[in-house]
């Protein structure tokens, strides 16, 4: 069903009298499907499963598989205990779990199947489930009894007072004419933990992207419910995406281009400029973070990270330094090096399996091939002067201007 | 006391060599591309000294508490004055010096070049050259202990001297590993070396040539991750034993340094990543430090350069993990 029709009755006041019963029909059929609505779940990715048996085998092999040998563990706890005393990691270096949401990707919490889930996320899931299926709050996430006390109570002027300052926090940083409070809108943030919505859910930087496009504030920014898929902190519940094992090179599924119908516009990008994706890549190797980390699908890791923002500052007067006083002597650093002895010439032997070997070159080390660099190369004649001068001293002048100017370039440092 | 500190003043171009002073155990030497030997007070994390080259430094050693001998591209060695930092210059080799340890029973220095020479030094004769001796490849690594100076060379050849007898190699041996060799160390207690390939793999050697000794001798990999179904195989830079334990780290191009205990045949530790390769590490004298120069070590060429992450050097405080299961010395 489109959940466009059933999304605009719990926020939007605007639906002519006259569609109602069809609304409230369709309503009532979501929540007797929705009863049963909640299948198992993965608290690491945020994954449904047909029952817990596949969920336990998804959470042995995408969660709890040791990196560095082929076992599967049964519980996280289990894992950080195999790579401690199997493979002798610290503590503290143990690698992130895989795969898994920001925040949920320490040992912290024992999960096995749907056991041990935080209760305050169960019920953020709960909630994100029913703004997914476009039900109204609480249908599944509280239980139905309670409801009507809720909603019929009068609300006292000091609670009323407090919503609507809390609304307006929610709000205000990205919509100021938004101030009204529908009563639904009241109505699902009484009684919601105050730390649901105490901050927005998205950076405040970045404001709703329906705006721009002239669309009312989206149903999906009620206070006190998380954001739509799309936002950071929601899975993408896609209506349509097949469940069962993910994909190949998991960590990234196929996120579609297209938002959910009836959530966005299209031609709206799905993520707002400057938010992050919902499944951002993966935990990757940042400086201090664990060895052994790369998940699968990742492409062959280079020794150094490609993250350094800053390459390393090289001696730029090293050139300058030398040049100027071999001018006589200037011999170009060779191109290529000649082997002293080539009957001794090596080659590696070949690999059984699939091999990124990094350093290759059976004759050379990487300090040969970097002494050649224009960079570093020094022509062998000017030393050889200095010592044929018999002197020692006279490569003092110039070791003490490269002095000057190495203490120039850290001064720029 | 923090686990693990990172000099705050570190060379600002690839780490060659760390080596800790014979004596004083905060005492470090660091050798670097960017043309310097600098002097740390590790404790206080300090530069003491500062000395530079005229092109990058590849080696560096202590002799005592206040002298150091330096070599590098511009093929010339140098004797170090820490506490004044003058300079004597006091020979030349026919290319860049890659390796030199200093002999204190002998009183003599000894480097290792690409010139395909080991070369003595006694830095108060008059003309300091000792001696040369010719070998059939270039130089990548030399170790010492004791009397048994282990010389590594390029097409995988190892000649074994005893440094009193310079006139003929006790030893000549073919690498046991297929690789090119890229580190090497001797055990503390005399009675073999560790050496490593750029095929991310370490041999445990003895030097005592009878079968049943030489059967003990044995190879392993490491420093290696299978990513998708294809090895990564980082090069093993450096080895360094542990002065009182004798057991050894080997730190790789992955940027990871692992504790053995090469009698068990067992990993005692995987350190911390580090951000980029680890060229270099060495044990302080008193076996409570371990000093781990980190930087890019040319394993992707100049294109690698440009993305490199600035060096590092870090000294880690090290614990239990390097003690052999069930010491009791």
């Amino acid at each position: 069903m489109p959940p466009f029709l059933i999304a605009l009755p719990s926020e939007s006041l605007t639906i002519p009298d006259s569609l109602f019963p069809l609304v409230n029909t369709l309503l009532d059929m979501a929540k007797k499907k929705n009863k049963q609505v909640i299948r198992p779940w993965c608290w690491y990715c945020e994954r449904e499963f047909e029952d817990e048996k596949v969920l336990m085998q998804h959470q042995k092999a995408k969660h709890f598989k040791c990196n560095l040998c082929p076992r599967r563990l049964n519980t996280a706890g289990g894992l950080a205990v195999h790579i401690q005393q199997v493979h002798k990691l610290e503590p503290e270096n143990l690698p992130r779990i895989d795969n898994a949401l920001p925040g949920r990707d320490g040992y912290e919490v024992e999960i096995f199947g749907m056991e041990g889930i935080p209760a305050p996320d169960v019920a953020d899931y709960k909630r994100r489930k029913e703004i997914e299926l476009g039900l109204n709050p609480g249908t599944i996430s509280q239980p139905q009894a309670k409801r009507p006390k809720i909603d019929n109570r009068p609300l006292t002027e000091e609670e009323l007072r407090a919503q609507l300052a809390a609304h307006k926090a929610l709000m205000g940083a990205a919509d100021a004419s938004v101030v009204a409070p529908s009563a639904e809108a009241s109505g699902a943030v009484y009684g919601a933990p105050p730390q649901a919505y105490a901050a927005p859910p998205m950076p405040a930087a970045s404001p709703p992207m329906v705006h721009p496009l002239g669309m009312p504030p989206m149903p999906g920014f009620m206070p006190g419910m998380p954001p739509p898929p799309g936002f950071p902190g929601a899975p993408p519940f896609i209506p349509g995406m097949p469940p069962g094992p993910p994909p190949p090179g998991f960590p990234m599924p196929p996120f579609p281009g297209a938002p959910p119908p009836g959530m966005l516009p299209p031609g709206v990008p799905p993520f707002p400029p400057g938010v992050r994706p919902p499944f951002p890549p993966p935990p990757f190797v940042a400086p201090g973070i664990p060895p052994f980390t790369p998940p699968p699908g990742m492409s062959p890791v280079p020794p150094t990270p490609a993250s350094a923002s800053i390459s390393p500052p090289l001696p730029p007067t090293f050139v300058a330094a030398v040049n100027p006083s071999i001018t006589a002597a200037s011999n170009s650093p060779p191109t290529e090096l000649k082997l002293p002895n080539p009957t001794l010439a090596q080659t590696n032997p070949p690999f059984k399996k699939a091999t990124d070997l990094k350093w290759s070159d059976p004759n050379f080390s990487p300090e040969e091939k970097r002494a050649i660099m224009a960079k570093y190369h020094v022509p062998k004649d000017i030393t050889n002067q200095v010592r044929s001068e018999g002197n020692p001293v006279s490569s003092q002048p110039s070791d003490e201007n490269r002095g000057k100017k190495r203490a120039r370039a850290e001064d720029f440092l | 006391m923090a686990e693990q500190i990172e000099l705050s003043s570190p060379p600002f171009d690839s780490v060659s060599t760390v080596r800790f002073s014979p004596t004083n155990p905060s005492h470090l030497l660091v050798s670097s591309w960017d043309t310097t030997v600098r002097l740390y007070d590790v404790n206080a994390n300090e530069q003491k000294s500062k000395f530079d080259h005229r092109a990058a430094v590849l080696t560096c050693c202590f002799s005592d508490a206040d002298h150091a001998y330096s070599g590098g591209l511009d093929t010339s060695v140098r004797e170090l004055d820490l506490a004044t930092e003058k300079v004597n210059h006091l020979g030349q080799h026919g290319d860049a010096v890659s390796t030199m340890r200093h002999s204190k029973d002998q009183n003599v220095l000894i480097t290792g070049s690409w010139d395909r020479t080991l070369r003595f030094w006694d830095p108060r004769a008059s003309t300091p050259q000792q001696s040369s001796h010719n070998l059939p490849e270039r130089v990548y690594q030399m170790d010492l202990v004791n009397h048994t100076l282990v010389v590594a060379m390029a097409s995988r050849l190892f000649n074994i001297y005893d440094i009193r007898k310079m006139d003929v190699a006790a030893q000549t041996r073919e690498s046991s590993l297929k690789f090119m060799t890229r580190a090497l160390a001797c055990m503390v207690d005399g009675q073999g070396f560790a050496t490593a390939s750029v095929e991310g793999r370490i041999a445990v050697e003895y030097f005592d040539p009878s079968p049943e000794v030489q059967e003990k001798r044995y190879a392993f990999k490491c420093h290696r991750q299978t990513i998708d179904d294809v090895d990564h195989v980082w090069p093993v830079n450096a080895l360094a034993f542990h002065p009182i334990y004798n057991t050894f780290a080997s730190a790789g191009s992955d940027g990871t340094v692992s504790i053995w205990d090469h009698k068990l045949k067992k990993r005692l530790r995987l350190y911390n990543k580090y951000h980029s390769a680890v060229p270099s590490i060495h044990f302080n004298c008193d076996g409570t430090k371990l000093a781990v120069g980190v930087s890019y070590n040319w394993d992707d060429g100049d294109a690698g350069n440009k993305t490199a992450e600035r060096p590092s050097v870090f000294i880690r405080t090290v614990g239990d993990e390097v003690k052999p299961k069930g010491w009791s010395g």
